[in-house]
């Protein structure tokens, strides 16, 4: 089975010629390695970029505690069952991220994105406080608000405290100012124009069309359109159930518990000071921060038809 | 029939057993992941697609590992000809990889509350990172159970002076599994950095560590099967092993492209990388020619069938479907979509998974003193798993390249309502070549295990003719076989480069999609029709001289 004592295997010289040879290799690869990391390449390290004051090494930590790139994927690598994440912060923005991530089941619309912008922290990163400025600087923004605005994801909804939307804001911001060789490559076509692709969005705008013509009639019908068109059903369902925030069925009339120990009972009053306020109480077991405040978003009519809309869910599902 | 001379041999059962069950489960969640790409909703919020995902790579892995410590300790005795050294250890390491194993399948479900366990910057519990989403817990123990191994090994083995090549393969094999592992044990900052150093794990123990103890394995498998001289196996092993360090170690750079690591990668890359299939090709020719070197036939079909579809299937998926997307020009398209499945489900389940199942049905019936066994349920699983696999492969990679024309040429990036409604066809098409291999998963892993234990159920000899497609396969032949499968694999290559022709980047999709459903097509049932052929013409040769074959190999192993 093996070479007897003294007598010289057949592959001996063989073997040391091409141990000689791999280390040749592993000389070329070991000087490529250094060369790749110097300093002087200028590749930006996450250490020096951070986002409206959250670091993104920490980001890269949540990155990695949720596994988001075992659905997505970054540089390329991860699981090709979702978008790539690496250019994302750059062709979106931060108000967009901000909007989307608390509440991933739901595309942000528009209302929602603006919010975000009267942060000023949020705003100085983006480079503008105006959701019209923000649309035009960033048209992967605007492309997701105008086609799929309001309707529900394929990404379910992650417990991500503030602080952890923000830290992973930050990490995307480094990767998107990576320099990755020019990977992902750049389409040359104009996607959306080709008729090719165009049958499936044409055929959604129909059905949101369809929605949009029938004149609202009540007041809780008005205040639905409007949940539905400001963005907070992409956080509250119309059942019992927990999304992001309270489900809306039945949450009128009932006694909400607050993280304080005090207690109240949900009426137009409590309501509305939640939509425009929501800091004011947190409820017990949500944590704050987490539902941006509407006023100045919406005048105290649209609040009141919103309130008018969650008291018709009294009995559940209406 | 070769008896077990000794009884250190028996460890491997345990081994052989616990990869079984582990496919199994792999199947049953790889099964999972296909219904949640077709309705994303599948069990969101309950268990999310990236834990079903984990679980899938990580007990691919794991089981692979079983397979592996299962064949080593089967031929370590007979390498050493003497018992394994410290068998109190290759039984703590039985069960230090079943806690592994169970303690990693429950960690990685808290990836959907965000919890790492970070602890000194280490994440304790998992770390979200694909292939390495194990925590540092589990990390540390697989460490020691690595190093276990080796200890077994290094001590078991004659000294060093006395090695031939099969001995220098697993023994460097195995140190290098250990030290390999160690680059993936730190939490790293920078994105270039950590996957520099992922892939040090990924690729080296893919290209550099597993691969050399599958060349190592299936020479001495060879040896057994087919009473082959060991000088000249240990000569394929040898140059094997060499053009496997030659090419993979900077070869390694294809995955260095667009990391964030300078350009200059995508030359060495392209350039080593294409040079992988070498060795393959080599593995290829010489299991063709030890099969063929003496007439006599086989006397476990089913084993020497899963070592066939492991060298064909590392040639195919590793080789070929690898040098596709191995140039930087391929690869800037293919990277990050599904084309690259198609290229990674057939090269790890077709190289090392097959090599596992074949060394447990070489094994399993000798640790169990079974001399004729039903040899039909082995067979018919082989042919179940190699086209469910193919099947799988053809799949994801005409799912792939729609993918690649949506996302990449066209930019529509709406998973959910543009890329994934695109490629529902492919979508479909998994689960149903899924089931197929689902099916053949269970009869072997039910075959495996009560083999012997069950009621014996009487052999029956089905003559096969010896002429035509049961003749012998002739080198030529076999050549032929090899050209078209590496003319197949031209074409898919030209068609990831036709991504780059203006007419293309117009939004064309006419040269791609073309390219893609001639070549893949093409080369998968080149090869199905490939191994059928080996397979026919190996069942075909005369049974009479079987005994005498083994009591050949009693004598060759006794040399």
């Amino acid at each position: 089975m093996s070479c007897a004592a003294g007598e010289p295997c057949e592959e001996g010289g063989r073997r040391r010629r091409a141990l000689a040879v791999l280390g040749l290799m592993g000389a070329i690869f070991i000087v490529l390695s250094l060369a790749s990391f110097l300093g002087s390449r200028g590749q930006v390290v996450p250490a020096s970029v951070s986002y409206a004051g959250f670091d993104a090494v920490q980001g890269k930590r949540v990155f990695q505690a949720y596994n988001c790139m075992g659905c997505h994927t970054i540089v390329g690598n991860g699981a090709y069952f979702a978008p790539d994440l690496t250019k994302l912060y750059g062709r979106v923005g931060p108000a967009w991220l901000e909007a989307f991530l608390p509440s991933a089941g739901s595309w942000p619309t528009s209302t929602a994105v603006a919010l975000q912008l009267r942060d000023a922290a949020t705003a100085g990163e983006a480079g503008t406080a105006s959701i019209d400025t923000y649309l035009k600087k960033y048209p992967a923004a605007a492309e997701r608000v105008e086609r799929r605005g309001g309707h529900t994801t394929l990404m379910p909804n992650l417990p991500l405290s503030r602080n952890e939307v923000r830290e992973l804001i930050a990490f995307l911001k480094y990767s998107s100012t990576m320099n990755t060789e020019g990977w992902p490559p750049t389409p040359r076509a104009a996607g959306l124009a080709l008729a090719k692709a165009a049958t499936l969005p044409a055929a959604q705008a129909a059905t949101v069309a369809a929605a949009t013509t029938t004149a609202p009639a009540s007041a809780a019908q008005r205040g639905a359109d409007l949940a539905q068109s400001t963005g907070c059903m992409a956080c509250h369902s119309k059942g019992g159930e927990r999304l992001v925030g309270p489900g809306w069925g039945g949450l009128y009339g009932s006694d909400v518990a607050f993280a304080d120990g005090s207690s109240a009972r949900a009426d137009d009053a409590y309501l509305t000071q939640s939509i425009v306020d929501p800091d004011a109480r947190v409820v017990k077991d949500y944590v704050p921060h987490v539902m941006p405040a509407y006023a100045g978003v919406l005048d105290t009519a649209q609040v009141a038809d919103i309130v008018a809309y969650i008291r018709s869910l009294q009995g559940g599902q209406p | 029939m070769i008896r077990i001379e000794y009884q250190t041999q028996r460890l491997s059962l345990r081994f052989f057993l616990l990869m079984l069950v582990l496919f199994l489960f792999q199947t049953a969640f790889g099964l999972l992941l296909t219904g949640q790409h077709i309705d994303p909703t599948l069990l969101a919020g309950t268990l999310n697609f990236n834990v079903v995902r984990a679980e899938h790579t990580n007990l691919g892995i794991l089981w692979v590992l079983s397979g592996f410590i299962g064949a080593i300790l089967f031929v370590g005795p007979l390498l050493s000809k003497r018992e394994l050294a410290a068998p109190g250890l290759i039984r703590l390491l039985f069960y230090a990889l079943l806690a592994v194993v169970l303690w990693n399948v429950a960690t990685q479900v808290l990836a959907e509350q965000g919890i790492a366990g970070w602890w000194l910057g280490q994440p304790l519990l998992q770390e979200g990172l694909e292939y390495l989403e194990a925590g540092r817990i589990v990390d540390v123990v697989i460490l020691v159970g690595f190093a276990i191994l080796c200890h077994v090994v290094w001590r078991s083995f004659p000294p060093i002076s006395q090695w031939n090549e099969i001995h220098w393969g697993l023994g460097i094999g195995v140190l290098a599994l250990t030290l390999v592992w160690i680059f993936g044990m730190f939490f790293v900052e920078r994105i270039d950095l950590q996957e520099y150093f992922r892939w040090y794990v990924v690729h080296y123990w893919v290209e550099g560590v597993w691969e050399v103890i599958h060349i190592s394995l299936v020479g001495f498998l060879l040896v057994l099967m087919f009473r082959a001289d060991v000088k000249s196996v240990g000569f394929a092993v040898f140059w094997g092993i060499s053009l496997v360090w030659l090419s993979g170690l900077l070869g390694n750079a294809h995955h260095y492209f667009w990391v964030g690591t300078p350009e200059f990668w995508q030359f060495w890359g392209s350039l080593f990388s294409a040079l992988e299939p070498l060795p393959l090709i080599f593995c290829f020719w010489h299991l063709y020619l030890d099969a063929h070197q003496d007439g006599a036939p086989l006397a476990n079909m089913p084993a020497f069938a899963f070592l066939l579809g492991s060298v064909v299937l590392e040639q195919v998926g590793a080789g070929i479907l690898g040098f596709t997307m191995t140039f930087a020009l391929t690869n800037v398209w293919s990277h990050g979509t599904w084309v690259t499945l198609s290229h990674a489900h057939l090269a790890l389940f077709g190289t090392f998974g097959m090599l596992g199942i074949a060394t447990a049905y070489y094994a399993i019936p000798l640790m169990r003193g079974v001399g004729q066994f039903d040899q039909r349920p082995g067979r018919l699983a082989f042919w179940l798993v190699f086209t469910g696999m193919l099947g799988l492969c053809f799949a994801f990679a005409i799912g792939g390249t729609v993918q690649v024309y949506v996302y990449r040429t066209l930019g529509l990036d709406w998973f959910g309502g543009e890329v994934a409604p695109a490629m529902l066809f492919a979508k479909l098409l998994v689960p149903v070549f899924g089931l197929v291999f689902t099916i053949g998963a269970g009869l072997l892993v039910y075959d495996l295990l009560t083999l012997g234990l069950r009621a014996p159920a009487p052999a029956v000899a089905r003559p096969v003719a010896a002429t035509g497609w049961g003749g012998r396969l002739s080198g030529w032949e076999t050549g032929l076989w090899l050209l078209a499968m590496w003319v197949f694999g031209a074409v898919i290559t030209l068609g990831l480069l036709s991504f780059n022709l203006r007419t293309v980047q117009d939004g064309s999709m006419l040269f791609p999609y073309l390219m893609a459903g001639i070549g893949y097509p093409g080369l998968l049932l080149t090869t199905l029709l490939f191994v059928a052929r080996f397979l026919r013409s190996l069942a075909a040769r005369d049974p009479v001289a079987a005994a005498d074959q083994a009591v050949g190999v009693a004598a060759s192993l006794a040399r």
